[in-house]
């Protein structure tokens, strides 16, 4: 057995730097996680040799079909689940440390909260948590329900809310700690569009000011949005990773767009290339995606004025999600 | 370590907010002051004593239903929590495990005396229903006290009817039906203290029998234990399991002094005696017949084992939750 493995939250063999606020957000050494049964014997490895490095202030996206251990990854950097070997570290700590906790919001899958207390309630109990004062816990509740769209509801049960609703109220209590590392388990699931464009957007702001944000998501377009890097797991390991960018480049071909023309003019230019390089040559209309249609239609009937029950609209980003460079929370030179 | 406390009773609260919020929890508080309020109408007692019959039913009331509300209780605020999902949300949080742990049995822990008190209310106001008390110039034979039993049930029907209103303005139905409950008992046995049982004033001849007091708090030690035991069946078993688990636990050691009483001699009987909770160390009600007083030394004896055998249980219970994956 490997040293990691005597010690599955130690220190990963490539851990550098000069302390745990030089330390990458997130870093994984051979990590592994083999479910039992009640006779302790294996049933699956949903996590296998894993080494993952994610720098401070970096987008990461976790994709993978289902069953591929990005949410196994995912709990066993929040400590919640006991890795079978392998090392962890998160924020330079290991991910037990009541200190790495402090700094880390959790989305889970399914927004987990508790149906019998009210939104107000539900982020004045996790303030509480965090220590926050009674004065800061009720300003920051307050912003994040007016950030989220949810004001007209704080004082329902959240157990009588939509998936919709409730995923806006799990994201409130992810942030309510103002985290350095956010770790977000399929945040649009349960959103409409609108939503979802509100999440990606709230999570590139959070980005732009230098929080880390691990996202876990099917769905590869908001992964393409808002990640930097990805890796894309498969039987729970990693079977591609890099910069989201250079991944999806087709080296091979190349896009030119320019205004509109007028047939016999396109007509012409398509001649002209295909005669002097001699390649296939497709011209086509570039189109918006059906997210920016639809946000476009949503928005006019917001701008006549007709309301809709659910979430209200939301506001911008909560003031006290401030920057993380005012606290030292980026990357400090040893 | 101002932090630590604050989490815990953060932690605590909202455990015992959640649980008092089920609607079972409501389910059996009424259920048990309602059945200790009809005890004394439909129960025949003319066994010289009349409040006795009535006493041991509604102690009865008060241990069973309470087993329920807070294995219930116990199980659903880690058990479910643990399958939910929100114990995960809570642990990612700057929160330890024991701290959770604990949180939990101290939330429970207060439920169950919450349930005990309101319990011990109604077993009071039903004694003072039904008993004929010597002391009182009565002409022979039966007398219900009708105006105690009818504010004990008025009580029962404005707690439900306040919680109605105050669910109009959006507090939730079952916490507050069970805190106006309680309250509206406690107003009850007041008036008890100012009209005798043929409804005339009689200031400060309160005609209630505070031996019950003691029992009840015997019951209450009780329903701690079972919580505790609850709990630490929860880091492992499901709901179900859990309940099915503590009915067997409830009545094997119910009879323990009977099956295993018998074999002194014999190590694994005796372990096996030492290792179940006796339950018939917190159940006194026949003490109080023909007057008994329950000693104040067997009180400290008996909650003394109480506090053991439950910092014996979550000492177990809290090795198997800090293995336990809480995903």
């Amino acid at each position: 057995m490997n040293r990691a493995a005597e010690n599955p939250t130690g220190p990963p063999g490539t851990t550098t730097g000069c302390g745990p606020e030089s330390a990458p957000a997130i870093e994984t050494a051979s990590l592994c996680k083999v479910f039992r049964d009640f006779w302790r014997r294996p049933i699956v490895r949903a996590v296998d040799g894993l080494d993952l490095s994610i720098p401070r202030g970096e987008v990461f996206g976790l994709l993978g079909p289902n069953g591929s251990g990005k949410t196994t990854t995912m709990r066993m950097l929040l400590g919640l689940l006991h890795p079978t070997s392998g090392a962890v570290r998160v924020l330079g700590r290991p991910p037990d440390d009541t200190r790495t906790k402090a700094r880390i919001g959790y989305l889970p899958e399914e927004s987990r909260l508790y149906r019998y207390l009210s939104p107000r309630e539900t982020l004045d109990f996790y303030g509480r948590l965090f220590g926050l004062g009674r004065a800061e816990r009720r300003d920051r509740a307050e912003q994040l329900l007016e950030m989220v769209g949810l004001t007209h509801a704080a004082d329902r049960p959240v157990g009588e809310f939509s998936k919709g609703m409730a995923r806006r109220i799990g994201l409130a209590q992810a942030l309510i700690n103002d985290p350095a590392l956010l770790i977000l388990d399929e945040p649009t699931s349960g959103l409409d569009p609108v939503g979802c464009r509100q999440v990606k957007d709230l999570m590139l702001t959070l980005a732009g000011r230098g929080k880390t944000i691990l996202l876990c998501s099917h769905l590869l377009a908001d992964v393409e949005d808002v990640c930097n890097r990805l890796a894309i797991l498969y039987n729970g390991r990693i079977r591609a990773m890099g910069r989201v960018r250079e991944l999806l480049r087709e080296r091979n071909r190349l896009r030119i767009t320019m205004p509109l023309l007028g047939p016999a003019r396109t007509l012409e230019l398509v001649a002209t290339l295909r005669e002097r390089y001699g390649e296939p040559v497709d011209v086509d209309h570039p189109s918006i995606d059906l997210e920016r249609f639809f946000l476009d239609v949503v928005g006019s009937a917001l701008k006549s004025g007709e309301s809709a029950s659910g979430a209200g609209r939301a506001a911008g980003l909560a003031e006290f999600l401030g920057s993380a460079a005012g606290r030292g929370e980026t990357d400090q030179p040893c | 370590m101002l932090l630590r406390t604050r989490q815990f009773v953060a932690l605590a609260a909202l455990a015992a907010r959640e649980a008092v919020r089920q609607p079972i929890f409501l389910l059996l508080t009424v259920s048990c002051a309602a059945l200790s309020a009809a005890l004394p109408v439909v129960l025949m007692h003319k066994f010289g004593e009349d409040g006795k019959l009535v006493r041991e039913s509604a102690l009865a009331f008060h241990f069973v239903f309470g087993l329920f509300a807070t294995g219930t209780a116990a199980s659903w605020s880690l058990s479910r929590e643990m399958r939910s999902g929100t114990a995960a949300v809570v642990l990612s949080k700057p929160v330890g495990r024991d701290m959770f742990f604990l949180s939990k049995f101290a939330g429970v822990a207060a439920v169950a005396a919450a349930f005990s008190a309101s319990a011990a209310a109604s077993t009071l106001l039903s004694e003072r229903v039904a008993e004929r008390f010597v002391a009182e110039p009565l002409p022979g034979g039966y007398l219900v006290d009708w105006h105690a039993s009818g504010r004990q049930w008025l009580a029962i029907g404005l707690a439900l009817l306040s919680a109605g209103l105050a669910n109009y303005r959006r507090r939730p139905f079952s916490s507050s039906a069970f805190g106006f409950l309680f309250l509206f008992q406690l107003v009850a046995l007041a008036a008890c203290g100012l009209f005798d049982r043929t409804g005339a004033w009689a200031p400060l001849r309160w005609n209630i029998d505070w031996r019950i007091v003691p029992a009840a708090a015997l019951v209450t030690a009780a329903l701690v234990v079972f919580a505790a035991i609850a709990l630490a069946l929860s880091t492992r078993l499901r709901t179900v399991p859990t309940v099915t688990v503590c009915c067997a636990v409830f009545l094997v050691g119910l009879m323990s002094d009977h099956l295993l009483g018998r074999h002194t001699a014999s190590l694994p009987a005796s372990a096996a005696r030492a290792l179940l909770p006796n339950w018939q160390n917190f159940w006194l009600a026949e003490a109080l017949a023909d007057g008994g007083m329950i000693p104040l030394p067997y009180i400290g004896r008996a909650l003394a084992y109480a506090a053991l055998y439950t910092g014996a249980v979550l000492f177990a219970g809290l090795a198997f939750f800090r293995r336990a994956d809480a995903a």
